[in-house]
């Protein structure tokens, strides 16, 4: 090579290139106008190295250093040109499969290569190949190519593989080669094929990986007929195997590619309309991106069953929109089956001529050929469709499908959650209120409170402005309660609820929910209150019922807004709600002041009753009452009225017009009071102005009363006895506590004027009885259950000894140390008892009364008793008497008797002293006989009153020592000795000296036979004042105390003497006592028992 | 006292008879007659005195007043009884009192016969006699028995 061959080459070329290369980079450079290289180095550079380049070929001198320098430096300065001319081409290559990932290209690129290699290998003109689509066992043309041309139209080629006699389908079935050849002929070969391609003979052969045929290569001859060989046909087959795997990886890549590609539209379709919250944006979005991705004429969605319009809808440029959805077939199906339903052709679709679907001429109308409908269904919740129209007939293609369905399945999701949202929105909303109406109502429990609460919670919930509880008082609404209640409103409400609003009286009386968005154009309001609107800054109101289930009549809440407002069915469900809450409060609170009142009722009423029981006057009772009854229920008046002859007379009143009504009368057939009285039952009135005559049927309704409340008034034999009723200025309700609270109070006062009636009548009875039992003579006890003492009369003191404070509290046992009850549960007749007073025994007679309480248990006892002793002892005197006589009279008698049978005796010689001394018993007994008979006949003597005492001076001490010989001559001393003491002067008595003897010898006798063991009996007579005392004291037994009055009694015989059984008949001291009485004396007794005892006696002394 | 004396005159079978009575008359006159009898008589003039005799003497039998001044009759014939020196002593009541209650007493107590003042005194040492033959034969018991059904009988035809 010259030099200058070897200079333009190797130095002016290369540097030209690399200048082309610059100039290239800044022209092409992505980032032109941020980079400095591509704006100014590299046209520079490209310049210069250019005109270098230019100069070295024309001068064709070597460039200092040589020519390889110079290549190396264009080398060197060519890199960043090029770099940067890379960089700007490389995104372009990788973006461009995106641009359009149309189906198969890499599997189109792997079937030319194939067909390519067939034509030359076999020597074919017709070279297809069918892919095979498992799933709808169709063969879907790929690349077709006659004499080496593509037929443009192979692509659309579809054959079904199952039904439609193709060759590919055998191919498929065999996954074997095989030739046809006369493929006109032949019934295996697709008519449409060979029509198509004009092919005289066929070979299909499969291409299979995995031992699957995924597709089939068709091919033929088209000029003549030709005999494939096995030879031919294995040719085919190794280049089919050849491409196989290829062809099925480039299937695969791009079906992950479609798939791909359908998911990143569908999560775009996702992430869109999952971003839109509102619903409508949702569907809009849905649709247009739908049928944007595939290529549609219609889209649209029709969501709920009654709709008509598609909810949302998108057309192609042209076409009009949908007018009704509800004709729509093939949406119709698709509902109706819950799946989607793809049309091929409107035109043929026999399934959606089923009746109620519409028709198919709907969708004609509309342009649509094809058509896929897809239900949207979430949860098995049918919530609408989606339709995909296109004017052009085609089968609807499997990634299109899953690609609507998809949409379809967001959508449905995106509504679901849309739709939840809105619920749940709607539902936190409506809760807060829900729950700040109950958190409000739920707090409070008293009436006022709880209305208080409402308005408030009301003006909360609803968000108004003020709100006023109107509830229900005699036939008006009355203000309850209210929260920030204007003057203007509140005056207005005053009075009720004025006429000019009288809808709302309706509306609490039906119980219904009242709405005026705007009250001034509202002509269920009047004028008046328009105008109260203007006034008071409210347009708008809401009137909710608020009723306790306990009462008849409602009340209302009424929620005033500042503005015009449109109430939305959540504003109505919330004030249903309000209406239900205030229900449940009011229910509480009633109940709670029904307890209240209650409580407060019993409590004034227990205090009233306690007042009215210790009242004792019934005037007083009365005057109580009509002061008590007004307080008890908060009235203004009161009125008792009595009944007098079929007349009511105001007896006692309280209050307003009270002074004029005392003694009105009315009759019992009257109004009001009259009604009570009869119908035995109470009356309440909450307000009796409606009506004149109750005016004129009682004057305290006349001095002013509305509100009326009586009861009856019963006596206390049940019989009806008057009218309490009390009385309001304003009209009031009576609640039920209080007209029970009143009815108690009219049996309190029944039973308290009863009671003050019967007090009067019993303390009378009481005096009476007290005087009674005070002069009875006989004794009265009476003991309660327990057996405590509660009465003792003076007669019962006289019997047993027991004053009445010792008897009374305790029982018959402690006190008598008797228990006087019988075991009888049924005492009959007078019992013997006896009890002991003091040392003394007392027999009574004793009759019992058992009271029983009503249940029949024993209540107390009543003992009625009188001392019997005295009967009783006349009995065992008597008895005793007859003994004693008897043995009296017996004893002599035996002595006498015996000693006269003895003398008689033959059988003995007697001697003369014995002889004697019988016989002096003989005299000395028969004396002893005679002097018991005189005794006896004595007390005859006495008895009969024919005592005969003969007085005259005696000297009693001489008459004393006489006496005292005699008896010591007897011999009857029997151990005994005598000591005399008496005075020396004579003591000269007025006496009988016989009795006085008489009386000495009775009780010497005594003294000898009282004191058996012998001692000394002491025999003294004194002068005492005007009277002679003569004593004789023994040193013997003695005498009880109890015993010292008696012993002078006839027959009677102390005690220790009847048992001992010693002699005597009992009658000495009574006969000496009558003898001394009879004389003008007195005889009496001092003993100690054990020591003996001390008689005496004395007679008046005889005048000087 | 010879003068009078009984058929037998072997001391140690004598039968002894206590009295027991205040009444000084009524004891001379059981004395008489029943020494009459042979028969040996020893006296107390009241209740504790005959009680001592009895226990100190051992009679073989007793002829007991009731109505004695201090320890009457019944007391005396219960302290008999309850003494063993002298529970197996026959006692015969001597009683005043004419009541069949206060005969029914003397038998009730565990006396084995009773006799009525007034007596026959000649009839007193048989009834001793025979009383302590039936005794003797062990017929202390049938004696009680009999002397209750007449007393019964009595009291019947009285009513």
């Amino acid at each position: 090579m010259s030099e200058a061959s070897q200079v333009l080459w190797f130095d002016a070329v290369p540097l030209l290139i690399v200048a082309a290369a610059y100039l290239g980079a800044a022209a092409f450079h992505p980032r032109r106008g941020e980079d400095l290289g591509a704006q100014l180095v590299y046209p520079v550079l490209g310049l210069v190295l250019a005109t270098y380049g230019i100069v070295l070929a024309a001068t064709e001198e070597p460039p200092p250093g040589g020519v390889w320098l110079a290549l190396a430096v264009a080398g060197l300065l060519a890199v960043p040109p090029l770099v940067a001319l890379l960089q700007r081409s490389a995104p372009e290559a990788r973006e461009a499969p995106s641009a359009r990932p149309a189906l198969g290209d890499g599997a189109a690129e792997v079937a030319r290569a194939l067909l390519t290699q067939a034509e030359e290998l076999a020597g074919v003109e017709l070279a297809c190949l069918v892919l095979v689509e498992d799933e709808t066992r169709i063969g879907r043309g790929l690349v077709g190519r006659v004499g080496g041309r593509e037929l443009d139209w192979f692509g659309e080629v579809q054959i079904d593989l199952d039904n439609e006699p193709s060759g590919v389908g055998t191919a498929v079935f065999e996954a074997a080669p095989f030739a046809v050849y006369d493929a006109g002929a032949s019934k295996m070969v697709s008519r449409r094929l060979v029509d198509a391609t004009r092919a005289r003979s066929i070979a299909f052969v499969p291409l299979v990986v995995d031992q699957r045929v995924i597709a089939v290569l068709v091919a033929g001859s088209v000029t003549e007929p030709r005999a494939f060989t096995d030879d031919d046909l294995g040719v085919l087959l190794r280049a089919a195997r050849e491409h196989a795997v290829a062809l099925d990886r480039a299937r695969s890549t791009a079906g992950l590619a479609e798939a791909l590609e359908r998911e990143r539209f569908v999560a775009r379709i996702s992430s869109r309309v999952r971003s839109e919250l509102d619903i409508d944006d949702v569907l809009r979005v849905a649709v247009e991106e739908t049928a944007r991705a595939l290529g549609v004429d219609r889209c649209f969605i029709r969501l709920g069953a009654g709709s008509d319009l598609p909810t949302a809808q998108w057309q192609a440029a042209g076409l009009g929109r949908i007018d009704s959805a509800r004709q729509l077939a093939a949406s119709n199906l698709a509902v109706q089956r819950r799946r989607t339903v793809a049309v091929e052709d409107v035109a043929t679709a026999e399934e959606l001529d089923e009746a109620g679907l519409g028709g198919r001429d709907t969708l004609l109308a509309l342009g649509s050929r094809s058509v896929l409908a897809i239900p949207i269904v979430v949860f098995d919740e049918l919530l609408g469709v989606l339709a995909l129209h296109r004017a052009k007939p085609g089968r609807w293609s499997p990634p299109e499908i899953a690609l609507a369905e998809a949409v379809a399945g967001e959508i449905g999701i995106a509504l679901r959650v849309a739709q939840l949202l809105r619920e749940n929105e709607l539902q936190i909303s409506r809760q807060n209120a829900f729950f700040r109406i109950a958190a409000v109502l739920g707090q409070s429990l008293s009436l006022s409170d709880t209305l208080d609460a409402l308005a408030q919670a009301a003006t909360d919930a609803l968000d108004g402005t003020f709100a006023a509880v109107l509830m229900p008082r005699g036939s008006e609404l009355d203000l309850a309660a209210g929260a920030h209640v204007p003057r203007d409103v509140a005056a207005a409400l005053r009075d009720g609820v004025p006429e000019s609003a009288r809808c709302l009286q309706a509306a609490a009386e039906d119980g219904r929910v009242l709405a005026s968005p705007d009250v001034t154009r509202d002509d269920r309001f009047e004028q008046d209150w328009q105008d109260l609107a203007g006034r008071a800054g409210y347009r708008a109101l809401i009137a909710v019922p608020a009723a306790s289930p306990r009462a008849e009549r409602g009340g209302l809440v009424v929620v005033f807004f500042s503005d015009e407002r449109r109430f939305t069915d959540d504003d109505l469900e919330l004030a249903r709600h309000l209406g239900d809450s205030a229900r449940g409060a009011l229910e509480r609170s009633e109940l709670f002041e029904a307890e209240r009142t209650a409580r407060g009722l019993s409590q004034q009423l227990a205090r009233t009753g306690g007042v009215l029981a210790s009242e004792l006057d019934p005037a007083a009772v009365l005057d109580e009452v009509v002061q008590q009854a007004p307080e008890l229920l908060s009235a203004d008046a009161c009125a008792v009225r009595t009944v007098e002859d079929d007349e009511l007379v105001v007896s006692a009143a309280s209050g307003r017009g009270a002074e004029e009504a005392v003694g009105t009368r009315t009759s019992v057939t009257g109004r009001l009071s009259g009604d009570v009285f009869q119908s035995r039952s109470p009356l309440a009135l909450e307000d009796a102005s409606s009506d004149e005559r109750l005016a004129e049927a009682d004057p305290i309704v006349a001095a002013g009363h509305v509100a009326y409340l009586g009861v009856p008034l019963t006596g206390p034999e049940g019989n009806l006895a008057g009218v309490l009723s009390v009385y309001a200025e304003r009209p009031r309700e009576w609640r039920q506590e209080e007209i029970e609270a009143l009815l108690a109070l009219g049996g309190n006062t029944s039973a308290a004027l009863a009671n003050a009636e019967l007090y009067s009548r019993v303390s009378l009875e009481k005096e009476r009885s007290v005087a009674i039992l005070a002069n009875i003579a006989d004794g009265i006890v009476a003991v309660d259950r327990d057996g405590d003492v509660v009465l003792w009369n003076s007669a019962a003191k006289e019997i047993t000894g027991v004053p009445q404070e010792e008897a009374i509290g305790r029982t018959t046992a402690q006190v008598l140390q008797r228990q006087l009850e019988s075991s009888d549960e049924t005492p009959s007749g007078p019992r013997l008892v006896s009890i002991s007073r003091g040392s003394e025994e007392v027999w009574l007679s004793l009759s019992e009364a058992v009271m029983r309480d009503p249940l029949g248990a024993v209540a107390g006892r009543i003992f009625a008793f009188r001392d019997i002793s005295a009967d009783r002892m006349v009995e065992q005197v008597k008895s005793d008497f007859v003994a004693a006589v008897s043995h009296e009279l017996r004893t002599p008698l035996t002595s006498i008797y015996g000693f006269a049978e003895t003398l008689l005796r033959q059988d003995i010689p007697f001697g003369e002293d014995e002889r004697r001394t019988f016989l002096g018993y003989i005299a000395s007994e028969s004396e002893r006989l005679t002097e018991i008979v005189d005794q006896l006949l004595n007390v005859a003597r006495l008895d009969a009153g024919d005592l005969q005492v003969e007085l005259g001076r005696i000297d009693v001490g001489s008459v004393v020592s006489e006496l005292v010989e005699t008896v010591e001559q007897s011999g009857v001393m029997n151990g005994h000795r005598f000591e005399l003491d008496l005075p020396d002067e004579p003591l000269a008595a007025e006496a009988d000296p016989d009795k006085v003897r008489q009386v000495f010898n009775i009780l010497v006798e005594n003294a000898l036979q009282y004191s058996p063991g012998g001692g000394t009996v002491t025999v003294g007579a004194r002068r005492n004042a005007d009277r002679v005392e003569v004593r004789v004291a023994d040193e013997g037994i003695g005498i009880p105390a109890a015993e010292r009055e008696r012993i002078f009694r006839k027959f009677y015989r102390a005690e220790s003497a009847a048992r001992d059984g010693a002699a005597g008949t009992g009658l000495g001291l009574f006969i000496a006592r009558e003898l001394v009485t009879a004389m003008g004396g007195r005889i009496w007794v001092d003993s100690t028992e054990g020591e003996g005892s001390s008689f005496a006696f004395e007679l008046p002394a005889a005048r000087e | 006292m010879d003068g009078y004396s009984g058929e037998s005159g072997d001391a140690p079978l004598m039968t002894k008879v206590l009295v027991i009575d205040d009444e000084a008359p009524i004891r001379l006159l059981c004395r008489v007659n029943l020494e009459a009898e042979g028969m040996d008589v020893i006296e107390a003039a009241d209740g504790p005195s005959g009680v001592d005799m009895a226990r100190d003497e051992r009679p073989d039998v007793i002829l007991l007043d009731v109505m004695m001044p201090g320890l009457d009759g019944w007391r005396v014939a219960e302290q008999l009884l309850e003494d063993e020196r002298t529970v197996g002593i026959p006692i015969i009541f001597l009683t005043a009192r004419a009541e069949f209650r206060d005969r029914a007493r003397g038998l009730d107590i565990g006396g084995v016969d009773y006799v009525t003042k007034p007596f026959n005194p000649i009839e007193l040492a048989p009834l001793v006699r025979g009383l302590l033959d039936r005794l003797d034969r062990g017929e202390r018991d049938e004696l009680r028995a009999e002397k209750l059904s007449e007393l019964r009988s009595l009291m019947e035809s009285e009513a």
